[in-house]
């Protein structure tokens, strides 16, 4: 699933690790999510977009497959 | 609050706890030169695992049973394939066991009380999964679901 979280992520100026202990997960998952190799569940997604202060539809495209 | 001084040496002191108890039985039931080296292995095995634990990344974390939700998907990937793996081995274990004309209940019976957890675990967690308005879908329910359309009557709209 196509996701903005890098962006978002790199527009704050946070690393990885940074994000990953703010949203209470792993390192390896925020790698994983950013990717597109793993589709956060929807209490994650909804945390990630409530941190960013953005509508969830707006960090995750269900209809896009991410490039990685 | 974690009253315990030092949580990562809980698991490997189990290990040695049990393993020495498998020790005893080698010993009791072979030689205690056999369970001297039995005893060897499991030390290594609980040193292992201590410093698995306390590696980053997934496979630590696993170990430590401090998880994220991809790590807990990763964790019951990894048991359904040990699950695999050993009833496969105990099936094959069991042919060699048949065709040389020897007892084979061990492996029947691992195989055949595995299979019957599963069903147990599909039971527990199916009748667990309950939806918001409680009704209860798992597999010993007597509804049947044939129509998609169905489920979108009985659960309350999102």
């Amino acid at each position: 699933m196509k996701n903005e979280v890098r962006e978002f992520r790199r527009k704050r100026n946070l690393s990885q690790a940074d994000l990953a202990e703010d949203l209470g997960v792993s390192r390896q998952t925020i790698i994983a999510i950013e990717s597109g190799r793993y589709s956060p569940s929807l209490p994650l997604a909804f945390r990630i977009a409530k941190f960013f202060e953005v509508p969830v539809e707006t960090m995750f495209d269900p209809t896009e497959e991410a490039v990685t | 609050m974690n009253s315990m001084k030092h949580p990562r040496l809980l698991a490997p002191a189990a290990v040695v706890l049990i393993g020495t108890v498998m020790a005893v039985a080698v010993g009791i039931g072979h030689t205690w030169t056999d369970a001297l080296v039995s005893e060897i292995v499991i030390l290594f095995i609980a040193v292992g695992y201590f410093f698995i634990t306390g590696s980053k990344g997934d496979i630590g974390a696993i170990y430590r049973r401090r998880t994220d939700e991809r790590q807990r998907n990763v964790s019951m990937k990894a048991s359904r394939l040990a699950m695999i793996v050993m009833f496969a081995l105990c099936f094959v274990i069991a042919l060699i066991e048949v065709a040389s004309n020897s007892n084979y209940w061990q492996e029947d019976a691992i195989g055949s009380v595995g299979g019957v957890s599963f069903f147990v675990g599909l039971v527990i967690y199916g009748v667990r999964d309950e939806d918001t308005a409680g009704t209860s879908r798992g597999i010993m329910s007597s509804d049947t679901v044939d129509d998609a359309s169905e489920v979108d009557e009985v659960r309350p709209p999102m």
